[in-house]
């Protein structure tokens, strides 16, 4: 796997942390152009609430943002989500360097597994970068069927136990600020 | 902020037009934006967020409480600008558009602006002129791509309209509810106890 600088038309590509206010808008401008403007998800579905503790990680060509992921923080694993890459711009490996960003983060900080949910028809995009599945079965998140998919940070580092993160990960948006056991549990 | 189709027994959407006066609704303004320009039209970031939505105030059109539409609206002397009008594509063909701008033009002439202004895409010159806008010249130009027209619309400035002499307190009110009192009012119960005097004073010393 290739994680070294990437170009698409001579200009390098490069990734940065949101930092300000600005950075966040152009993350979030990614993904509405990406999923309401193109997959037509509905403004609520997409700005869930979890936007404001998490980190959102943007690929730049020269200064014009071109891609987002949101990286959200668990005991023992990070979630990468909201993976998002302007169409024009696609085929370009930019969704790997973005990922490639968020396995550094998660190792500078002794975290050592990533954890995402993707679509069934995506699974072939995570293998082929080492992606591999939590379990062999799609699971459903409410009407979409999902596939949890874990990578290590280091291969050569033992994975954590896994402690059912779906539990955590997949609460009903409505219930966020509610305490108690999560309701949105997966029906294996 | 307006509410159309009110008639709550019946099973057609509530649409609600307000001035974005929080930093939520001004995300969603911007997210409808990037949804339409950006993601469907390929208009470039710096392009889309051109420097001038702070300067601006941001119109916000929600359906069943689901944001739907946006416009900007930029102050010029005497006129009323009128850009970066979208909707979702979800919500087009409900006939959202001619209510939204007329809002626009009632919100501008509401503050005492007797003319909207607007760059009108080509394929949209039909709809502004049975709206009541004339073209400015014959003068097409072009930019992100589009082709554009400039278009003018007088506006009924009433007798209402806001002006040095109007009660200050109508100044201060929300801008899209000069008719009704507003926040800054009702703080007017607690009295003028000039908390800043003693420390005004002592700078003076």
């Amino acid at each position: 796997m290739n994680s070294g600088v990437q170009s698409i038309g001579g200009v390098p590509v490069t990734t940065r942390l949101a930092m300000k206010m600005e950075d966040s808008l152009q993350a979030f401008a990614v993904r509405a152009a990406c999923f309401i403007g193109e997959l037509d998800v509905p403004f609520s579905e997409e700005f869930d609430g979890h936007d404001y503790g998490a980190t959102h990680v943007i690929a730049y060509i020269g200064d014009e943002p071109i891609g987002t992921v949101r990286l959200r923080w668990f005991k023992s694993f990070a979630m990468c989500e909201r993976l998002a890459v302007m169409r024009r711009f696609r085929g370009n490996n930019v969704g790997q360097l973005l990922l490639e960003r968020c396995r550094q983060l998660a190792e500078s900080r002794n975290c050592n597994m990533l954890y995402a949910q993707v679509l069934p028809s995506d699974t072939g995009y995570w293998e082929k970068q080492d992606w591999r599945r939590l379990v062999p079965e799609a699971m459903s998140s409410g009407p979409k069927p999902i596939v949890a998919m874990i990578k290590p940070v280091d291969p050569d580092k033992p994975m954590p136990e896994v402690e059912a993160p779906e539990a955590i990960v997949l609460r009903r948006e409505p219930t966020l600020d509610s305490r108690g056991i999560p309701v949105g549990a997966i029906a294996n | 902020m307006t509410v159309l189709a009110t008639d709550r027994m019946s099973n057609r959407p509530v649409v609600t037009i307000k001035l974005a006066s929080t930093s939520d609704e001004l995300l969603q303004c911007y997210a409808l934006r990037a949804a339409v320009f950006m993601g469907e039209q390929q208009c470039p970031y710096w392009e889309e967020f051109d420097g001038n939505d702070y300067s601006a105030s941001h119109l916000m059109l929600y359906v069943d409480g689901e944001p739907a539409a946006s416009m900007r609206v930029r102050w010029f002397s005497g006129f009323a600008k009128l850009e970066r009008a979208i909707i979702l594509k979800r919500y087009r063909s409900m006939g959202l558009f001619v209510p939204f701008v007329e809002w626009a033009r009632d919100f501008a002439a509401g503050k005492g602006y007797p003319k909207a202004y607007l760059h009108g895409q080509k394929r949209l010159w039909e709809i502004f002129e049975k709206q009541g806008f004339y073209k400015v010249n014959e003068q097409p130009f072009h930019f992100s791509d589009h082709e554009y027209g400039a278009f003018a619309c007088e506006l009924e400035v009433g007798e209402n309209a806001p002006s040095v002499f109007t009660d200050p307190m109508v100044l201060n009110r929300p801008e899209d509810q000069l008719d009704r009192p507003g926040i800054l009012e009702q703080s007017m119960e607690r009295g003028a106890s000039n908390p800043h005097a003693g420390w005004t004073e002592r700078r003076a010393n």
